[in-house]
């Protein structure tokens, strides 16, 4: 009999202090077997498990293309974020997955490729990010935009730094207005502000787009009057989940499963679901 | 397939027999389907009433461990759990429920396999039988089943006369199953139970499923579902004794400072919690919703999904509803 | 029945109430809630024998609380309600929950009703909570319609069957109870239609720290169903809502009744029976025995 509720072991091998309520743990998997073998694609999430508490869902934040660890980052909630937040390096925890469709990386080749992100919704694109930029020869132009509340809601600061290094990617980090600070050299403006601003363009383009609702609420019509279509806008869906596998029921949007035939819908997908998410 | 007969004294001693091979026998009880020690206590009555829970628990149990973990000190260790691989018999269900597990398996097995249930079902024997109740709640023939289906069963049972029962194979599995006890068996005569069976009262058919497809595909939003809503109070009685309601949650109880186990527990889209983001963000957060999904999962998505009908219509969940919320009734109105 | 739809038809229309919480009738010997808000409808309205609900359940819902308010102006919600239901009504308001002037009570003067629908009323048949019922008349009420009516006499099976329980010893209670509250498959019903059960979030929903295991097994039936009993004791005021609802058939009244008759017979104390006198939780005295409830 197989168990698909078991969930494998894994070893916290780092944790990252991101903000004040967002962590990072790096992770490898227990068994060297399974370790050796595990694959994913980048869009994907798992569950991750603190055994007496409870599983949460959270998309893989690495990129396939650096398989030597398996990283996520949480927002602290509720009962399992915060047991997770509890552990220490050298903890175990379980993990069950990849679970969920992905980005269509290959069928984009060839294309721009614009990045749009907001608080923590970085951490599902920026296994994207990474991703395409391991893959930099195949796309074309690659432009990131994200932005936080304030300086210190920013994740992935080392991260931020890396792909502002790059000659190759155009990156652009803004705060709110009022969540700046002396000494701050990127943008200061809400998200939608700043695209408008920068305004890529829509032709040959895709653009992936995560974050709070109130921010892909406003920057959609901003995309859409640059000229996005809804079949090359992609993003995430975020409903409670608990199995992970298209069995326990909770996850649904309509006749979506959102855990097996999500978290990665374009918008053509979307306007297609009931308004349920 | 094949049709016998066995005498009621005989299909008395049949029982025994399985509880006594160490099979587990179920047999509907006054209010529930109940696991039998008893052969001479069962009451096989085609006009009894439908059991107030359906037998689902006993392939997808209402609380069931999936692992069992032990804690050390930066370490832990996962024990596996699994069903007990016991030959489980249910004699005298009703078509409504026989059903079920062809429409559960649907979504156990569509991509990733639930062996918990699974095994489960491998194991499981059902002996149903021909049904003569009938009462506003009940509309199986309006989700293409009958007081006379077959439907599910691996052996039906139609009641001859006072003492018999015709006996039919309906399965392979039905067939090496009954073979063990043919002693207690004689030929059966088809046309015979054909014609009982054919006297049978069906429940009128109170709508037409297409159509409820059609206009729940259209109407998404309607002012019924508040009007439903209101007045629901948002329990999950319906969904808990519905023969094919799925929905579970999973959660881990310790049971001593280092031990406990994961359980994977029923649940139902009727509570708010159901979907309640921790962020505090809940796309059910009104009744009206989450009737409406109960609705729409059961005679739309379901069939779209996996094309039957999340519902074999046995009323249970309108019978047991505290305010006589009837799920015929609103469906049946799910028209222009 | 006629003065009762007329008497709602009235409220709503010179706007005395928003909204009338009623029963319709949907086949003979079977009825159900409904809430209207429209003059019209007020026809549909009865009252009788299987009238079975407690309305006051609805009372603290959102959306219903909701109807009241019109136009920026806030009226009230009519409700058809049997003596016991006001026992609930006034309940809430000892709990503020509710105010006095929210609610426009049309109380039935009431013989009792059936256990179950769809059987013929009578002796046999009386729901259990009305076996014990003193009121028969409504306590408080804005209007009181309809004949006052006898009650069938019949034994209390509930209460004997409590003292039945009373004599056993600990252990053999306990098994009782366990085989009982093992049928238990945790659906709620029994808070769902309980009037006093109106908890924003209750007990068993917190999960930081989770007080009560939501399995459904031996030991979460356990404290979910002990832990109702005891957030209801002096509180519950026998509606029988809680057995009706459960899908289980587990006889919660047992429970209910028994913590009932506890607080009748050392405080003198029944819930929902006077809009002066203060919660029984609310009169703690540190001169109380404690003994009481074990
Ligand atoms: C596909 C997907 C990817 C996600 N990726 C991330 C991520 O990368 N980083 C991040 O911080 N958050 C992510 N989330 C949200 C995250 O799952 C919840 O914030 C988290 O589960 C809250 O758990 P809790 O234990 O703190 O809350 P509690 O309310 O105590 O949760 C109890 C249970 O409810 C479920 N639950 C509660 N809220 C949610 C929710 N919003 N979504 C899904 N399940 C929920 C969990 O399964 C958990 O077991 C993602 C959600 C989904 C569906
Ligand atoms: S329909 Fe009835 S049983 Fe179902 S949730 Fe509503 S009140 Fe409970
Ligand atoms: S929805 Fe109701 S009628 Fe249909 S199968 Fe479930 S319990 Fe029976
Ligand atoms: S109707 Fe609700 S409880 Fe039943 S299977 Fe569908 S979503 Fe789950
Ligand atoms: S506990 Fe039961 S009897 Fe008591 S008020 Fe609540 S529903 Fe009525
Ligand atoms: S109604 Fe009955 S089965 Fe449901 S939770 Fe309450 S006691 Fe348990
Ligand atoms: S999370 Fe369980 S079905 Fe999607």
């Amino acid at each position: 009999m197989e168990n698909i509720y078991k969930p494998y072991l894994a070893e916290i091998k780092e944790i990252i202090d991101e903000t004040p309520d967002t962590k990072t743990f790096r992770l490898q998997l227990k068994d060297p077997e399974v370790a050796k073998t595990f694959n994913f694609k980048a869009g994907q999430f798992a569950e991750y498990g603190v055994f007496g508490e409870g599983e949460s869902t959270f998309c893989i934040a690495s990129s396939p293309t650096r398989p030597e660890m398996i990283e996520c980052s949480f927002k602290v909630y509720g009962k399992v974020t915060q047991a997770l937040r509890r552990l220490n390096e050298g903890d175990t925890i379980g993990f069950r997955g990849p679970y969920g469709n992905w980005f269509p990386l290959e069928e984009q080749k060839g294309k721009n490729v614009v990045f749009i992100a907001g608080g923590i919704g970085l951490a599902p694109v920026r296994c994207v990010i990474d991703n395409v930029l391991d893959w930099r020869k195949d796309y074309k132009d690659i432009t990131i935009i994200y932005g936080a509340r304030s300086i210190g809601d920013l994740v992935y600061k080392y991260k931020l730094k890396e792909w502002r290094d790059r000659p190759d990617v155009k990156t652009i980090i803004t705060v709110d207005p009022g969540g700046e600070s002396d000494g701050w050299d990127g943008e200061v403006g809400f998200v939608p502000t700043i695209v408008e601003k920068i305004a890529p363009k829509a032709e040959n383009t895709i653009a992936v787009i995560c974050g709070p609702p109130v921010m892909i609420k406003f920057t959609m019509p901003v995309l859409k009057k640059l000229g996005f279509s809804d079949e090359n806008i992609f993003t995430t869906l975020e409903n409670r989940m608990k199995c992970g596998l298209g069995k326990c029921g909770r996850c649904n949007v309509g006749g979506v499963y959102v855990c097996k035939d999500g978290p990665v819908f374009n918008y053509a997908q979307l306007k297609e679901l009931p308004d349920e998410f | 397939m094949e049709e016998k007969i066995i005498s009621k004294q005989n299909l008395v001693k049949l029982c025994a027999d399985i509880i006594g091979g160490g099979h587990i026998l179920i047999a509907p009880g006054k209010t529930e389907y109940v696991v039998t020690q008893d052969a001479s206590q069962i009451v096989l009555d085609t006009q009894s009433k439908p059991t107030k829970a359906s037998y689902k628990t006993f392939v997808f149990p209402k609380a069931e461990p999936v692992l069992y973990y032990k804690r050390g000190k930066n370490d832990v260790q996962i024990l596996d759990a699994g069903p007990e691989q016991k030959k489980t018999v249910i004699i005298g269900a009703k078509p409504c429920d026989t059903n079920s597990f062809n429409i559960l398996s649907k979504v156990f097995n569509w991509d990733y396999k639930d062996d918990f249930y699974n095994y489960r079902v491998k194991n499981f024997i059902v002996i149903g039988m021909m049904c003569e109740f009938s009462d506003r709640y009940c509309f199986c023939t309006s989700v293409g089943s009958s007081p006379v289906s077959e439907k599910g069963s691996d052996i039906f049972l139609i009641p001859l006369d006072a003492d018999n029962f015709a006996v039919r194979i309906v399965t392979d599995k039905g067939k090496e199953f009954i073979d063990a006890y043919s002693k207690y068996l004689t030929d059966g005569n088809p046309s015979k139970s054909k014609e009982v069976s054919e006297k049978v009262k069906h429940p009128e058919v109170a709508f037409d499923s297409k159509q409820v497809h059609d206009w729940l595909a259209k109407n998404f939003e309607h002012p019924k579902w508040d009007g439903v809503g209101d007045m629901c109070l948002s329990c999950a009685q319906c969904a808990f004794v519905c023969p094919v309601c799925h929905c579970f949650d999973i959660v881990d109880e310790d049971y001593s400072y280092t031990e406990g186990r994961r359980m994977k527990n029923w649940d139902g889209c009727q509570f708010g919690h159901f979907t309640l983001h921790a962020s505090g963000h809940n796309p059910r957060d009104i009744q009206g919703k989450r009737y409406r999904q109960r609705v729409n999962h059961k005679f739309k998505y379901y069939v779209d999904k996996f094309g039957e009908i999340l519902c074999t219509g046995c009323g249970r969940c309108s019978r047991g509803c505290a305010v006589s919320i009837d799920i015929k009734e609103i469906v049946a109105n799910c028209k222009d | 029945m006629e003065e009762l739809r007329k008497l709602a038809k009235e409220l709503l229309e010179n706007k005395t109430v928003a909204a009338v919480l009623g029963y319709v009738e949907i086949e003979p010997k079977r009825t159900k809630p409904i809430v209207i808000t429209n003059p019209e409808d007020a026809e549909k309205l009865v009252f009788n024998e299987y009238c079975l609900n407690n309305l006051a359940v609805y009372l603290t819902k959102a959306r219903i609380k909701n109807l009241a308010k019109q136009n920026g102006s806030v009226l009230k919600l009519g409700i058809v309600a049997k003596p016991c239901d006001i026992h609930a009504i006034i309940a809430l308001i000892q709990e503020s929950q509710l105010k006095r002037e929210d609610v426009y009570i049309i109380g039935m003067n009431c013989g009792g009703v059936a256990k179950d629908f769809g059987l013929e009323y009578g002796a046999d048949t009386l729901a259990s909570k009305c076996v014990p019922c003193e009121t028969h008349k409504p306590l408080y009420s804005d209007t009181t319609l309809g004949a006052e009516k006898e009650t069938p006499k019949v034994s209390d099976e509930v209460l004997d069957k409590i003292r039945a329980l009373e004599k056993m010893t600990y252990v053999e209670r306990f098994a009782y109870f366990k085989k009982e509250f093992d049928k238990c498959i945790k659906c709620y019903a029994c808070r769902a239609a309980c009037p006093l059960c109106y908890c924003q979030r209750c007990i068993t929903d917190k999960t930081i720290p989770r007080w009560i295991e939501s399995s459904p097994h031996s030991r979460g039936n356990f404290s979910w169903n002990v832990v109702r009993a005891f957030h209801l004791s002096g509180r519950c005021i026998g509606c029988g809502e809680c057995e009706r609802a459960c899908p289980m058939d587990i006889p919660l009244s047992l429970l209910n009744r028994r913590m009932t008759e506890t607080a009748k017979e050392a405080f003198a104390y029944v819930s929902g029976r006077s809009l002066e006198t203060p919660t029984l939780v609310g009169s703690f005295d540190v001169k109380d025995s404690d003994e009481l409830f074990m």
